[in-house]
C-alpha cells in the first residue's frame, strides 16, 4: 500500500500540465515610468486576460539587464508567450533568441528590433509614416523656412529612428530650414526639458521644436513657457497623448502623431492566442496606421 | 642566445596574429557599406519606369468615389492597399480635368462631373505612392527602414525628375490627365480633400 501510494504520488508529480491550467503569458515593458507604456503593457494583460490567460506585467525600466532578468525570470517560470516591448533594437535579440530556444512565442509590439527571424510576429507603429505627415505639416507651419532643434528618443531605440527619419525625409528637402541641434531626450518630459533650456542659452532664437514624442513635446512646452517663447516657437510632438491633442485644441501645440497602443497590444493578445490554438505563422511585421493630429481634426480625438 | 631567437620569433609571431585579429573602422564607414549592399535609387529608377509607369491597375477616380458609396469595404479591399492595421488605404487612381488654378506646389482641377482635386506636385513624400501601386510587399525587405527607403528613393525620381517634366507645358486651362496615389479613410470618403500624389501628368487630347 506504502509503495503504490508512493507511485501514485510520483505519477502527479510527473504528469504535464493539467488541461484546466492556464496558459501564462508574460508582458515584459520597457518601461512603467512612461503612461503611454503603461497603456500599452495594461492593454496587453487585459486582453490576455479576456482570452482566458493568467497574464502578468514585467518592467524592464529601460535597462537591456533588467531586461534579461526579466527573460530568465519568465523563463523559468514557466511562462508560455511573451508579449513584449523591447528596450533595445539590438540589445534585445539575445533575450528572444533565449524565449525562442525555450519554445516560447513572442510577439513585439510598438518597438521593433534588428533582425526579422527573432520574434515570432512584431506589430509596430508606423512611425515612419506619422512622421514624414509631421514633416510636411511642419514645412507648411514655417513656410519652409526657419531655424529649428530636434529633441530625439532613446539611441538604442528603432522607433527614435524611424521618426527621425520620416521628419527629415521631407525637411531636409527644403535648404532654409536649418537644424541648429538635434539631441536625445531619451522619451523623458524632464530630460527634454533641460535639453531645450540648454540649446536655447546658445540659441536663443528658433522658431520650432520637433520632438521624438508627445512627453517630450510637453517637456520642450514648458521650456519654451518658463522662457516666454511658447508663443513664437512652434512645438510638434507624436504619440497622441491626451494632454498634448488639448494643446493642439488650444492652438499651443501645431501637431502630433497619433497611434493606437491599444490596438497594437489587442493584436499582439490575439496572436498568442491564435499560436495557442495552433498557428505557427505570422506577419514579421505589421504596420499600425498612424494619423496626423492638428487643430483642423483634433476634436476628432 | 638560441633562447633569443626563439623569442623574437614567438613575439613576431604573436605580433602577427593579433595585428590578423583586429581592425579597425570608422563606424560611418561600416555603416555605409552595409546600406550600400542594395542600390535603391536603381530599384526605384526600375520600380517607376518598368512597373508604376507601365500598370494599368489604376482605377478613374469618380468610379472609386460612386463604389465607396455603395460598398466601401468591397471597394477598399478590390482597388485600396493597406500594409497591416489601419481604416485608410491608399489607391492609384487616374483622371481627366481641368485645371482651374495653378499654384506653386499644386493644381485644382475640376473633372467632367465636377469632383475637384488637389494635384500635389510639392510635397510628394511618404509611403502613398509605393504602396497604392502595390508592386513592393513588405517581405522583400528585412527591415521597415530599408523598405521605407524605397519610397523615398521612388519620391525623388517623381518629385524631382519625372513631374517637373510634366509640367513644362501646362498652363491654367488645360485639359490634363493625371495618374497618381490617393489615400482614402473608411466612413470620410465624402468630405475628404481629394489630395493626388501625381506618378504622371499629361496634356490630355480631349
Amino acid at each position: 500500500m506504502k509503495y503504490i501510494s508512493i507511485i501514485f504520488i510520483l505519477f502527479l508529480s510527473c504528469s504535464p500540465k493539467k488541461d484546466q491550467e492556464k496558459p501564462k503569458v508574460a508582458v515584459v515593458i520597457s518601461t512603467l515610468n512612461n503612461p503611454w507604456f503603461v497603456v500599452l503593457a495594461e492593454s496587453a494583460a487585459e486582453n490576455a486576460r479576456k482570452l482566458g490567460y493568467d497574464a502578468k506585467i514585467f518592467d524592464s525600466q529601460n535597462n537591456p539587464a533588467t531586461e534579461a532578468d526579466n527573460f530568465e525570470n519568465l523563463i523559468s517560470s514557466g511562462f508560455d508567450a511573451i508579449l513584449f516591448n523591447p528596450t533595445d533594437a539590438d540589445g534585445s535579440i539575445a533575450n528572444i533568441l533565449k524565449a525562442k530556444t525555450a519554445g516560447i512565442p513572442v510577439f513585439c509590439m510598438d518597438r521593433e528590433v534588428n533582425v526579422d527571424d527573432a520574434a515570432t510576429s512584431q506589430i509596430l507603429s508606423d512611425n515612419y509614416s506619422g512622421c514624414v505627415e509631421i514633416g510636411i505639416e511642419f514645412v507648411k507651419a514655417l513656410n519652409g523656412k526657419g531655424k529649428y532643434v530636434e529633441i530625439i528618443g532613446l539611441v538604442g531605440d528603432n522607433n527614435t529612428w524611424a521618426r527621425s527619419g520620416g521628419f527629415h525625409s521631407v525637411v531636409d528637402k527644403f535648404p532654409d530650414l536649418k537644424m541648429l541641434a538635434q539631441q536625445s531626450g531619451d522619451f523623458d518630459r524632464n530630460k527634454a526639458m533641460e535639453v531645450l533650456e540648454t540649446i536655447m542659452q546658445a540659441n536663443p532664437d528658433i522658431d520650432a521644436v520637433f520632438c521624438g514624442n508627445d512627453a517630450m513635446a510637453m517637456g520642450a512646452y514648458q521650456a519654451l513657457q518658463s522662457a516666454g517663447k511658447a508663443d513664437k516657437v512652434k512645438v510638434f510632438g507624436f504619440d497622441g497623448a491626451s494632454e498634448v491633442v488639448e494643446k493642439i485644441k488650444e492652438k499651443k501645440i501645431i501637431a502630433t502623431g497619433m497611434q493606437y497602443p491599444k490596438i497594437m497590444a489587442k493584436t499582439a493578445a490575439q496572436y498568442a492566442d491564435e499560436y495557442f490554438k495552433g498557428r505557427k505563422t505570422f506577419p514579421q511585421r505589421v504596420p499600425v496606421e498612424v494619423e496626423l493630429v492638428t487643430a483642423t481634426n483634433a476634436n476628432e480625438y | 642566445m638560441k633562447k633569443s631567437y626563439l623569442y623574437t620569433i614567438l613575439a613576431i609571431l604573436l605580433g602577427v596574429l593579433l595585428y590578423n585579429s583586429v581592425y579597425f573602422e570608422k563606424l560611418s564607414k561600416r555603416n555605409s557599406q552595409k546600406n550600400a549592399k542594395f542600390d535603391f535609387n536603381t530599384f526605384a529608377d526600375s520600380l517607376y519606369y518598368n512597373g508604376i509607369l507601365k500598370s494599368t491597375q489604376a482605377i478613374e477616380i469618380n468610379q472609386l468615389l460612386a463604389l465607396t458609396k455603395v460598398n466601401a469595404d468591397s471597394a477598399f479591399k478590390t482597388y485600396g492597399n493597406r500594409l497591416g492595421i489601419g481604416e485608410s488605404a491608399y489607391f492609384m487612381v487616374n483622371a481627366t480635368g481641368k485645371i482651374i488654378e495653378k499654384n506653386e506646389g499644386e493644381l485644382k482641377v475640376i473633372t467632367q462631373n465636377g469632383t475637384t482635386l488637389i494635384i500635389d506636385t510639392k510635397y510628394i513624400f511618404g509611403n502613398a505612392i509605393r504602396d497604392a501601386s502595390g508592386l513592393v510587399k513588405l517581405t522583400d525587405f528585412k527591415t521597415n527602414a530599408d523598405f521605407n527607403k524605397v519610397s523615398e528613393a521612388l519620391n525623388t525620381v517623381i518629385r524631382e525628375k519625372a513631374i517637373p517634366k510634366n509640367l513644362n507645358n501646362i498652363i491654367n486651362g488645360n485639359i490634363i490627365s493625371v495618374t497618381g496615389a490617393i489615400k482614402l479613410k473608411k466612413g470620410k470618403t465624402k468630405n475628404q480633400i481629394l489630395n493626388i500624389l501625381p506618378i504622371k501628368i499629361s496634356k490630355s487630347e480631349q
